[in-house]
């Protein structure tokens, strides 16, 4: 094969990185459930054979950062000789795809004149796996055999042969079977559009050239990559944070503490401190921890590009077996994210210390209810999981937004329309939850209300949230924390109550219950008695911070006396003074 | 047919970045006469007055006047509108703020959505609710919308933008609040939600809203003024707005809907090119439109143009159907740089009109791809805009030099290779379009025009796999000419969630009735009678359980019975469902979502001329130009367009030029004057 040139390499990497977006709309056009055609749930790529990431498409970072191992487990099982053409493989064992055990991975080699060339992967969040709780992210579970069913790298088509007893076994062990059948339709097609592509390259350009130039890509994203390391200030950097508790044992906290020390053009991750793994399925599987943190420290040093293998490279882990972030079978795990994320938030802040201008402060916790009926003679079964926007970190040079926690990377909220039309609810609220800003110079985004008024009998409700004890908004550079989610029932009646730890309501819901779910404020940066006293200003007549508290913590006086905020210069200068 | 299509002359008015482009079409002949004038956004009208002034008939002697405005869009782009006030459900203010809360940057944690447009005390709650099937939960306080309109004003707002929650189902509650404020204050500009999109997704809505009352002042403004100008020229009948669904509606209408106009300027292009489809019996088309900064890229599918139903501008969505144009930041003006990772990169940024690219000798230094092809001999440097322009090589030179000696190429291999991405990402945004849907691009022939697309057409095409390129006359001003052949067109949709059975039919029938009267009803405000308009009806379906839909084609004489209607229907969508997406189960349950009705008012299609019979015409020059093929510069001939014959044939490697286009065959290529005079261009090996 003739030496590839520069421009070559260039057109094969933006056709591979097409075609994995091309595989996200594909997912999102066909899909069945709103946490994949709205939220976005899902992460998808195309690998080397050798399990090394070519391209991703948006969607979820912590599945993208775990799809090698996934497909490195199914290459250990069968070998690179054991896949035919026409074969689709699916795994959502948590030991061996990093994920808990809703978020399904369906795969398929890709080959090319009888030659295997790549694997196409998605990742996807199942609408229900038959675990103890319905939709999954059980908050109690003692081992993960109570969590669902679990995949392991089985043939659902063999040489594009159906497995029809193993799509039998599927459909019957889920509660809602036409939305997860559909769900695993899309994501067939999804890889098989991906497949169809990289085909065509190879048509092409041939084989080699391909897989020539995606290497020459990976080694590109490498030395980029290992420069931006460079340019950090040698050290050891780290943070921890106390988590709420386990779930099960839920009188005890637990850490999850974590390490960079930066060395030259490396990275290396360690945690010294993360408490040994838990009784309750907070674990997270290790799988799941390193791709978090390779995501947020790409997130800091070259947040913009697509990633592949390269980006990664330079980055290596010290993670001994038996912590929370490196639990072994059969320890539960249903629950992952709140590790997860925080292992994100620790990595940001530590990278914070080192090289504050490219990071942001603390962004509040994932929260999401779970809003269900599974008994048909209730009325219809639906499960809708809908992960609400938190306030996120302020960053060095303005205030943070409300959207989506960071680990998430793009996931949209459901619509209120589409929601109130599938689902007997009627959303009461949906607003910003001004109280719950960290304050700084520059404040943290704030949480939201999401208020859902239950309309039919039969439904369940479970959530999740965390850090109500130990807030993960952390600000930086003396800005303050944001404020904790908290969910409450019936609020401002006689029937309120309120979730302020994770856990479950002690009474069932029944028609005309409200559940307001209230998302968490990001942290601020900087301190606020610095922010520019217009912008209080500002604050004060939108609503966002009171007059006594521009006084009181970010020592701007105003007189609301003649209706419209105004500014006392005077009085502002003595109190900053 | 009213009096106004009575008058032999039309004349399109299409403004740009840089020039207003006129043209002025003949009906009886075809003719066509071709007009520019500098484009200065503060004295656009001005502009339009001088150039029209120099066509060769007088405004009274017009019949109609269509126009392409990019006013709502640079408004929008430029966050040049007004202070505007929202009204919105109890509950929901923040709506607008939040957004969908993703992050299309996966990885960034810095990333930031386009700011609010309407700030926090200016979005207003009024108590009402409406369910989602649109009953009334709660009624509308019509005493809080009187109090807050009036705080609104206070606050100096300009324009008050409506929108309440599940008004897609019943627009009840917006119409009473429409009804009090325009009764109260019939001056102010008003945007109401349920009368510019039906459909679900409240922030999607809420936002068209907010950006039609923020660009309504300005434009009703600017169209105000062209109008009396135009009267004061003579001109008697009604300008006609180009809109992005790619048909013209009545300029007093349409002022208070500029959101339905963003893409009033790039959609004349793509209605022309599916005139031109139609003509010539190519009805798969690739548009591929090459400016100075942008690449537009659309299609024309079986003779139709490919639409969506929604658009982002600035990152803000905007809903309604409007011709699917992609834009790519690869243009004659993009700058060949190399990044971070030490890869050649080209666009999207784009030295612009000034300086340009370097070779114009205008102060710039960084290469554009425009110095490329003249590097490459696809430019003759004396003959630029018909010798206009003379070509600057040594500033060319100079600037690519940097590049070059970076990358350890030569200038030649260099130049190829900023070429050669240019066009890798022209064909990916033609890929993005086509594959997105399904659609293979090798079904397709690639539609070129725009000043820079004789260029890029045939080596894109090879990129893509399309052996067929269609080059139309005076390319550079075609975009003018397909606005002068447009039809009218009222679009009107809602969104109507039901299971996809029996039971449905007779509801889906007289909402379909509905939306065809207001149409109707509107086309014959502007003088079109029953014979000249047509009905065209969608059925937005999915699997029941599913999200996204697929748009179905329904024949009206399906309405006509419950059975056929429905397996008609089903056949359809299972087939397009399967065709997009690989499978598609004919026995699942459907769901239909939205109802869509287009109505098209047809205008008298001009007939086409004929390109000139002759003896073929002999090489105007011969020229130095590198191809990749053989890798080194080769004596090539050079036709002068406007003197070859018609079916005139050349192979390539040849070039064509004329006056504000060049056309390069490459080799392997042959290159075949029409009938019509259009260049189609085939490759043969």
């Amino acid at each position: 094969m003739k030496k590839l040139d520069v421009i070559t390499v260039e057109v094969i990497k933006n056709g591979v990185n097409a075609a994995a977006r091309e595989m996200a709309t594909t997912l999102v056009r066909t899909a069945y459930n709103p946490l994949l055609y709205e939220v976005q749930d899902f992460g998808l790529a195309i690998l080397s054979p050798q399990a090394k990431t070519w391209a991703e498409a948006p969607g979820m970072t912590v599945f993208v950062g775990a799809l090698p191992q996934t497909v490195e487990t199914g290459i250990g099982i069968y070998g690179l000789d054991g896949f035919e053409e026409g074969d689709v493989l699916i795994a959502n064992d948590p030991y061996t795809t990093g994920n808990h055990i809703s978020d399904v991975s369906i795969y398929m080699p890709i080959f090319f004149e009888g030659q295997l060339l790549a694997f196409a992967a998605s990742t996807a969040h199942w609408a229900d796996i038959a675990g103890k709780t319905p939709g999954g992210w059980c908050s109690d579970s003692v081992d993960v055999y109570q969590e669902g069913i679990c995949y392991t790298h089985e043939k659902l088509v063999s040489a594009g042969k159906k497995n029809d007893a193993l799509w039998s076994i599927i459909r019957n062990n889920t509660r809602y079977p036409a939305v997860v059948l559909g769900d695993m339709q899309a994501q067939i097609a999804a890889c098989r559009q991906g497949a169809g592509r990289i085909q065509t390259y190879c048509r092409k350009y041939g084989v080699e050239a391909v897989t020539a130039a995606m290497n020459m890509a990976i080694d590109n994203a490498d030395r980029y990559m290992r420069q931006q390391i460079a340019a950090i200030p040698d050290g050891t950097y780290g943070a921890e944070l106390t988590m709420d508790h386990d779930g099960v044992a839920v009188n005890e906290r637990f850490t999850v503490a974590l390490q960079l020390t930066v060395a030259g053009d490396t990275i290396k991750v360690s945690f010294d401190g993360a408490s040994p793994v838990r009784s309750g399925p907070v674990n997270c599987p290790e799988y799941a921890v390193r791709s978090v943190v390779r995501a947020a420290i790409k997130g800091a040093l070259c947040p913009q590009s697509a990633s592949n293998e390269g980006d990664f490279i330079a980055i290596e882990f010290d993670l001994p077996k038996g912590l929370v972030v490196s639990p072994e079978r059969p320890a539960p795990v249903d629950s992952y994210g709140y590790v997860a994320n925080a292992a994100y938030e620790l990595t940001m802040k530590s990278l914070a210390q080192a090289i504050p201008d490219k990071c942001v402060a603390g962004c509040a916790t994932l929260t999401m209810p779970t809003i269900a009926r599974v008994n048909p003679r209730d009325g219809t079964p639906f499960i809708l999981a809908d992960p609400i926007d938190v306030g996120n970190g302020a960053r060095p040079y303005c205030d943070g937004p409300t959207m989506a926690i960071n680990v998430m990377g793009d996931v949209p909220n459901s619509p209120v329309e589409v929601v109130e039309m599938r689902y007997p609810l009627r959303v009461e609220q949906f607003a910003l939850k001004t109280d719950s800003s960290g304050h700084g110079r520059y404040r943290g985004g704030a949480g939201v209300y999401r208020d859902y008024r239950i309309l039919e009998e039969g439904i369940s409700l479970h959530t999740a949230f965390e850090n109500t004890f130990d807030s993960i908004a952390k600000g930086t550079d003396g800005g303050y924390e944001g404020m904790p989610a908290q969910v409450v029932a019936n609020p401002d009646t006689l029937d309120e109550y309120v979730i302020k730890d994770r856990g479950n309501l002690p009474f069932r819901l029944k028609a005309g219950d409200v559940i307001s779910m209230r998302s968490g404020g990001g942290g601020g940066w900087g301190v606020p008695a610095t922010r520019d006293p217009n912008q209080v200003v500002a604050d004060v007549r939108d609503d966002r911070v009171s007059v006594d508290l521009a006084r009181d913590i970010y020592r701007v006086a105003i007189d609301v006396s003649a209706g419209e905020p105004v500014l006392m210069v005077e009085e502002t200068g003595k109190l900053r003074a | 047919m009213s009096e106004m299509f009575s008058n032999r002359y039309r004349v399109a008015i299409d403004v740009g970045g840089t020039f207003v482009d006129f043209v002025l079409l003949d009906e009886e002949t075809g003719a066509i006469t071709l007009e520019k004038q500098p484009s200065t956004p503060e004295r656009i009208v001005d502009e339009v007055g001088a150039g029209l002034g120099r066509l060769p008939v007088r405004l009274s002697e017009v019949g109609r006047i269509f126009h392409g405005t990019t006013v709502a869009l640079n408004t929008i782009v430029q966050e040049k509108g007004v202070k505007v006030g929202l009204l919105t459900t109890k509950g929901f203010r923040d709506v607008l703020e939040i957004g969908r809360g993703s992050r299309p940057e996966i990885y960034n944690p810095r990333y930031q959505a386009p700011h609010c447009l309407v700030p926090r005390h200016l979005r207003r709650e009024i108590p009402g609710r409406l369910s989602a099937s649109g009953e009334e939960v709660r009624p509308l306080e019509l005493a809080g919308i009187d109090k807050e309109v009036e705080y609104l004003l206070e606050q100096h707002c300009e324009a008050v933008a409506i929108c309440f929650l599940n008004s897609y189902a019943n627009n009840q509650h917006e119409a009473l609040a429409a009804e009090r404020i325009r009764s109260r204050y019939p001056d102010l500009a008003l945007a109401v939600s349920s009368e510019l999109a039906n459909e679900w997704r409240e922030f999607e809505r809420i936002s068209t809203t907010v950006l039609n009352a923020y660009v309504q002042p300005p434009f009703k403004g600017y169209i105000e003024s062209l109008t009396e100008r135009l009267r004061e020229d003579g001109y008697a009948s009604p300008l006609a707005l180009m809109q992005s669904n790619g048909g013209a509606s009545e300029a007093s209408a349409a002022a208070s809907t500029p959101i339905k106009t963003l893409e009033s300027g790039p959609a004349g292009g793509v209605i022309g090119a599916c005139v031109i489809a139609n003509a010539i019996d190519k009805k798969n088309l690739i548009c591929f439109d090459v400016g100075g900064t942008t690449v537009d890229v659309a299609l024309i599918e079986r003779g139709e143009v490919v639409e969506r139903s929604q658009t982002t501008i600035s990152g803000r969505p905007v809903m309604g159907p409007t011709i699917d144009i992609s834009s790519v930041g690869a243009g004659g003006g993009s700058i060949a740089w190399i990044n971070e990772l030490g890869v050649l990169q080209v666009g999207p940024h784009s030295a612009g009109a000034f300086p340009g690219p370097a070779c114009f000798g205008k102060g710039g230094t960084q290469p554009t791809v425009t110095d490329c092809h003249l590097l490459l001999g696809r430019l003759d440097a004396d003959k630029f805009l018909g010798s206009r322009m003379k070509l600057d090589v040594d500033a060319a030179t100079a600037a690519l030099n940097k590049v070059a000696e970076s990358l350890g190429l030569s200038l030649q291999q260099a130049a190829h290779g900023a070429l050669k991405i240019a066009e890798t990402n022209m064909a990916n945004a033609v890929r993005a379009i086509t594959i997105e849907r399904g659609l293979d691009p090798r079904d397709y022939a690639l539609f070129s025009y725009g000043g820079g697309g004789g260029l890029f057409a045939a080596a894109v095409s090879e990129e893509l796999g399309v052996n067929t390129v269609v080059v139309p006359r005076a390319p550079a001003n075609f975009s003018a000419w397909g606005i002068v052949v447009s039809d009218y067109r009222e679009d009107n949709s809602h969104t109507m969630v039901r299971p996809f059975v029996a039971g449905a039919f007779d509801e889906i029938v007289k909402t379909i009735k509905q939306l065809e009267q207001t149409n109707t009803d509107r086309l014959k405000q502007h003088g079109f009678t029953d014979d000249r308009i047509q009905p065209h009806i969608r059925a937005e379906i999915r699997f029941a359980g599913q999200e996204y839909t697929v748009a179905v084609p329904v024949e009206e004489q399906w309405l006509g019975n419950t059975g056929i209607f429905l397996n008609q229907v089903r056949r359809r969508f299972v087939d397009l469902h399967c065709r997009m997406y690989g499978h598609g189960d004919i026995n699942a349950p459907l769901e239909l979502v939205t109802l869509r009705l287009r109505s098209i008012g047809k205008v008298q299609r001009p007939a086409l001329s004929l390109w000139p019979e002759g003896e073929s015409s002999r090489p105007d020059s011969i020229r130095n130009t590198y191809f990749a093929a053989s890798g080194e510069f080769t004596e090539i001939p050079v036709f002068d367009r406007d003197d070859m014959a018609r079916n005139q044939s050349v192979d390539g490697p040849a070039i064509v030029e004329e006056w504000t286009t060049t056309t390069v065959i490459p080799p392997g290529w042959r290159c075949v004057v029409d009938p019509m005079g259009n260049l189609i261009l085939t490759k043969h090996s």
